[in-house]
């Protein structure tokens, strides 16, 4: 049997099995995101929460989902139709996408390849296409002014972001995520790396249009930003592509600084619960602070916005780097020196 | 503090911080939520919800048409026009209230000498369209024989306030 | 002269003024209810009370105490204040609390008092007075419990209006106002008490209960239902005029005005003419202004110039006659005439058709003459204000014509012309009356010019005034008094036919081909002959409609700005309240489009161009009104010798109903069931 998986058919087979695993889950995992994000908002407001759909509001997913399904979509007369369609698609496909090189325990990735980490950035670098094309292909003045802002934002933010991945790199000496996480058997990078901990997960609000940096929709402003033409299905894609981001960039914070699928302590009672459950609840956790984020903070305005990503972030990011790789070399703890 | 202590502080995100302490302590706390149509919140005794006029208890309609509720309107929702009844009696022979136009303000309530007209507590009048919403005379004589002992026990409540 | 100082500011009024007026002169308001500036002191309400130094310490009665030089009075010590609230007080001891179903409510002196002088409830536990609700007519509404015996209405009808028929009966609580046997009020000025009453005791029946006064849009008008002019105040509400109230103006109607221009409001909402009618097939039908100026069109350009002809009514403002002169001077017709009631007189000077006394200048004249004329029924104001004139004593008045009571009295010179001439022999014996007056005046009644000898009539009055110096360089005494509003301004803007028009008599009867009647509807209108094209333009559907074979809707005078001019040459203006109903348009604009439509565009688009227009022709337009002297004695034409001997006979055989807007009104219609049963029959 072990021999069918190594013939190409094989392993074509497999890694669709794999994906599927993997795709079928994240789409759950979304769904349920949703209602997670709006029972904690809920709770944070002193409110419950949907509560009326199934035991607890179980079923609201569902019934969300089945709303959306069975909505019109509207393609507005004056828009690229085209285009139109594609945006939600390339965002949504982006997001699922990016999951080929998470481990979620020892060398458990679809891709377990060697470039993992660049080729996280470059799949998340990507997203902004959606959003441009979404904004342009809408034909709509708020959808190009929130397609304009998300742009020019997830890349101000991708600078610094990139910033700390490379800082990691320098003090793992290794591309492969599966190495990063590995690395942090001792020690989790958050702890010496706090600073870049903090803006890393404050880029990936920005990065994922998440409060408090959610100016791409802008309710107040531009009523939703770059899919305020949106409806039904091609909407969902929208909504679902966010929201697998949001747990993206949870796993890639998980992965990068909170060790992974590594147990708290490395002993008993830690180490009897399996690998993929400690990384589920990393995430989890990462999840909870987006939302409780959320729930707390107010929109930052558009300068505001960029001034931390330019001025604060940038510089920090940079000075860390160098006294990281500094002090590492001084010390003589580079990896594969 | 100068600004570069400042700078440093803001690193710190103190206020940030204590924010998000705040909302989690919420989190925990207890929930404000009732599960409306089974559950409902208690009302006032005050409570300014749908109008209604009222009628003596012998069935006389108490309104005189003395239009101080059409004057003190502030969103301008009352029209009334009158003339005498064969009686001679002052009486209106129109009293419409606009539900889309009024601010549910209670001035209305306050400037009728006779008590006729009053917001009485019944706030589930939702209706599907909105000429159901421009109420006529029919329609508030109507409330008011339907909430009738709701609105006196109000207005024995609010009594000695007033 | 006597210094008086009130509140510490002096002011100097003449000897035998009271205190209020000094007060008054001062700038300070005193609250009164019982006193009026134009009735008799009855000091009975005593809410005037104020504090007077050096005299006996107790509040007075200000309205009715004569000032003394020096006099030092106070209007707001604790004693006055303490005072007028024990007045106010007693005073709501037996005022009912239902303001709420009052129609005084907010425009009640009783109310307006109270929030300065009332307590917040009663002290009061004793049973309240009421009032059986005596009927006084379709006018007046009663509700007496609500009275506070203020007498001004018993001051008003004794001393005004002349017609004595309310008083007071009983004494203390038990007073009653009342008329002693149940009679509707028979006075032509009945409406006025209700603007004199304090409180709601005394309402108007027709305006019960229709509105509150801060609901109304006020605008300010003038009265057309008779010549005077009286100034008034149309209310309004959404696009429906519900009442008219007087406007002080002292020259003209001080602060009155008859039941008539009153009441008849409710017919500008009955039998209005809404859109354009055209006659087909012998039946009128609806149609559009294009249809309607189609068939003017087709009309009036298949008749000769000299075929067309102009009559116009009673109440047209002189913006839609100079339009209607400008439309026919230019379609080259000069058969126009104002005179519907068929007049042919002189009217080649101004003073010859004016009342040149002057209203108030009848308050100058001592003695006076009226030919032909009932001035209590074509001009119940002016009527007052000779009545004023006899109160104030050393007047004579004597009437040619039908007995009237004029509320003053009169002597009975004669029944006709006749008469007239007695007088210029100076073998009548009121001749002699005439002679010994200073500044003795002719009423000359409208009336009279449509006999077939007004001319005449017309020129005999004139040396009459001649014969008893009545025109000299500080007086004239020859004075016409019209009935129709629009009569001065017609002849001031010449309505009149040109060297070869035809006059109104000679129009009808098939005289002319095309007939334009504006808003004429007191003439004969079987006498149009059967062939003639008959155009109406005009606001109610009466007689000159019927008759009309198209129909052009017009304005009423509430519903247009319009310029009028009254029987004193007074040139006054009224502002529109609402607008006119449905299709229909002011007046000038109609012709003004109809001018174009046939090519005779008139030359002014705008109301002000018109008016630009009316007054650099009409130089009387633009300038400032002034008593004539009568220097000027050329004699109006007149053939004495066609002078009959039959007597005057009175214009209006009822006062209520005399125009097209009094005729569609229901009240009107009601006080002719109450005061003249004959004529309420025979119209039925």
């Amino acid at each position: 049997m072990s021999g069918f998986f190594q013939t190409d058919l094989g392993i074509v087979i497999l890694t669709l099995a794999e994906s599927l695993a993997l795709i079928v889950p994240l789409l759950i995992g979304v769904a349920y995101l949703t209602l997670f994000e709006r029972k904690v908002m809920g709770a944070m407001q002193l409110r419950k929460g949907p509560n009326i759909v199934g035991p607890f509001g179980l079923w609201q997913p569902f019934a969300d989902a089945l709303k959306m399904l069975f909505k019109e979509t509207i393609i507005p007369t004056g828009s690229d139709r085209l285009l139109f369609m594609i945006a939600p698609m390339i965002t949504f496909g982006l997001a699922v996408v990016a999951w080929a090189v998470i481990p979620v325990n020892n060398h458990w990735a679809i891709a377990d390849i060697n470039v993992g980490i660049l080729y996280l950035f470059a799949i998340s670098s990507l997203g902004v296409y959606g959003i441009i094309i979404a904004g342009w292909a809408s034909n709509s003045k708020y959808a190009f002014l929130g397609a304009l802002r998300s742009a020019a934002q997830m890349v101000s933010y991708e600078v610094s972001m990139g910033f700390i991945i490379v800082t990691v790199l320098v003090c793992v000496g290794s591309l492969n995520l599966n190495d990063i996480v590995m690395a942090q058997r001792h020690v989790w990078f958050a702890i010496p790396l706090f600073p870049l901990f903090i803006i890393f997960f404050i880029s990936g609000l920005a990065e994922t249009n998440r409060a408090p940096f959610d100016l791409a929709e802008g309710e107040s402003e531009i009523v939703a930003g770059f899919f305020v033409e949106y409806s039904a299905m091609s909407f969902a894609l929208f909504f679902l592509g966010e929201y697998a981001n949001m747990i993206l960039i949870s796993a890639m914070t998980t992965t990068l600084f909170l060790g992974g699928w590594l147990p708290l302590f490395h002993c008993a009672p830690f180490t009897w619960l399996p690998g993929p459950f400690w990384f589920l609840g990393k995430v989890l956790f990462c999840l909870f602070v987006f939302v409780w984020v959320r729930a707390t903070l107010p929109r930052l305005r558009y300068d505001q916005l960029m001034a931390l990503g330019w001025k604060v972030f940038l510089p920090i990011t940079l000075v860390y780097l160098v006294a990281v790789a500094g002090v590492l070399e001084y010390l003589g703890w580079l990896p594969n020196a | 503090m100068n600004r570069l202590g400042r700078m440093a502080w803001g690193l710190v995100l103190w206020e940030i911080l204590s924010g998000m302490a705040l909302t989690l302590k919420t989190f925990f706390g207890p929930k404000a939520t009732i599960n409306y149509p089974y559950e409902k919140n208690p009302t006032s005794a005050r409570f300014k919800g749908e109008h209604a006029l009222r009628r003596y208890p012998n069935g006389e309609e108490r309104c005189i048409a003395c239009k101080l509720c059409e004057a003190v309107c502030p969103a301008q929702a009352i029209t009334i026009e009158a003339e005498p009844r064969d009686d001679g009696s002052r009486r209106t022979t129109r009293y419409d209230i606009d539900m889309t136009k009024c601010i549910y303000c209670g001035l209305c309530e306050e400037a009728c000498p006779v008590d006729a007209i009053v917001e009485g507590p019944n706030f589930e009048f939702a209706t599907e369209t909105r000429e159901e919403l421009l109420y006529d005379k029919a329609k508030l004589l109507d409330n008011g024989d339907r909430w009738e002992p709701e609105l006196a026990k109000r207005l024995e409540l609010d009594a000695p306030y007033r | 002269m006597a210094k008086v100082t009130v509140d510490g500011i002096e002011v100097e009024v003449a000897n035998g003024s009271t205190v209020l007026q000094a007060a008054e002169a001062a700038g300070v308001e005193i609250p009164r209810f019982c006193y009026h500036e134009r009735l008799s002191v009855a000091g009975n309400c005593r809410m005037c009370l104020v504090e007077i130094e050096k005299m006996p310490p107790r509040p007075q009665a200000s309205c009715a105490l004569p000032v003394a030089d020096g006099m030092v009075v106070h209007t707001d010590t604790e004693m006055v204040r303490k005072a007028r609230r024990g007045v106010m007080e007693f005073l709501l001891i037996n005022h009912p609390l239902d303001c709420p179903i009052c129609d005084q409510g907010g425009e009640c002196d009783l109310q307006d008092e109270a929030v300065s002088y009332g307590r917040d409830h009663s002290r009061y536990d004793e049973g309240k007075r009421a009032v059986a609700q005596p009927d006084w007519g379709p006018l007046v509404k009663t509700t007496m419990t609500r009275c506070i015996h203020c007498t001004r209405c018993v001051r008003f009808t004794s001393e005004v209006a002349g017609v004595p028929e309310l008083g007071a009966t009983s004494r203390g609580e038990t007073t009653e106002i009342g008329t002693y046997v149940q009679k509707a009020l028979s006075s032509e000025l009945s409406g006025n008490i209700i603007d004199l009453c304090p409180v709601g005791a005394l309402t108007s029946k027709p305006y019960a209960f229709t509105a509150r006064p801060w609901e109304l849009r006020k605008t300010d008008s003038v009265d057309v239902l008779d010549a005077v002019g009286a100034n008034i105040r149309v209310d309004a509400r959404g696009a429906e005029v519900l009442r008219i109230l007087p406007r002080m103006n002292d020259d003209v109607n001080e602060e009155w005005l008859g039941d008539k221009s009153r009441f008849a409001v409710d017919g500008l909402k009955r039998r209005r003419l809404d859109r354009p009618w055209l006659r087909e097939n012998g039946k009128l039908r609806a149609a559009s202004w294009e249809e309607a100026f189609a068939a003017i069109a087709g009309r009036v350009k298949a008749v000769a110039p000299d075929r067309l002809g102009a009559i116009a009514g009673d109440q047209c403002d002189v913006e839609s006659l100079l339009a209607l002169k400008g439309f026919f001077t230019a379609l080259g017709s000069e058969n126009l005439d104002c005179r519907q009631d068929g007049a042919v007189f002189d009217a080649s000077r101004r003073s010859f058709y004016l009342f040149n006394t002057t209203i108030a200048g009848i308050e100058d004249a001592d003695a006076l003459l009226i030919i032909g004329s009932n001035p209590r029924h074509e001009a119940p104001v002016l009527n007052a204000r000779i009545r004023k004139r006899w109160l104030a004593g050393g007047f004579t008045a004597g009437v040619i014509g039908a007995e009237h009571d004029l509320t003053y009295p009169a002597a009975q010179v004669g029944f006709g012309p006749d008469a007239i001439a007695a007088l210029l022999d100076g073998k009548h014996p009121f001749a002699e009356t005439l002679s010994a007056a200073k500044t003795p005046m002719i009423i000359l009644g409208a009336g009279v010019l449509a006999r077939p000898d007004g001319a005449a009539i017309h020129a005999a009055a004139w040396q009459l005034a001649l014969k008893y110096n009545m025109l000299n360089a500080e007086w004239h005494g020859f004075n016409l008094l019209h009935h129709a509003a629009a009569r001065a301004g017609a002849l001031d803007v010449g309505f009149l036919p040109g060297a070869n028009g035809k006059t109104t008599a000679q129009m009808l009867n098939d005289g002319v081909d095309v007939l334009w009647l504006q808003g004429a509807d007191e003439l004969d209108v079987a006498a149009i002959g059967a062939k003639t094209f008959v155009i109406y333009q005009g606001h109610h559907g009466d007689a000159g409609a019927a008759r009309a074979d198209v129909i052009l809707p017009g304005a009423a005078y509430t519903e247009k700005d319009g310029t009028y001019v009254n029987t004193e040459g007074r040139v006054q203006s009224g502002f529109m309240a609402v607008k006119a109903p449905g299709d229909a348009r002011e007046d000038w604009r109609i012709i003004r489009a109809l001018s174009a439509y046939l090519g005779h565009a008139l030359p002014y688009d705008t109301l002000q161009e018109l008016r630009a227009h009316l007054a650099a022709n009409y130089p009387v337009f633009a300038a400032d009104f002034h008593r004539f002297a009568g220097t000027d004695t050329v004699a109006p034409a007149g053939d004495a010798a066609a002078i009959s001997s039959a007597a005057f006979v009175p214009v209006f055989e009822n006062y209520y109903q005399t125009d097209a807007v009094s005729r569609a009104s229901p009240t009107m219609a009601a006080c002719v069931a109450a005061h003249a049963p004959a004529v309420a029959e025979a119209a039925e």
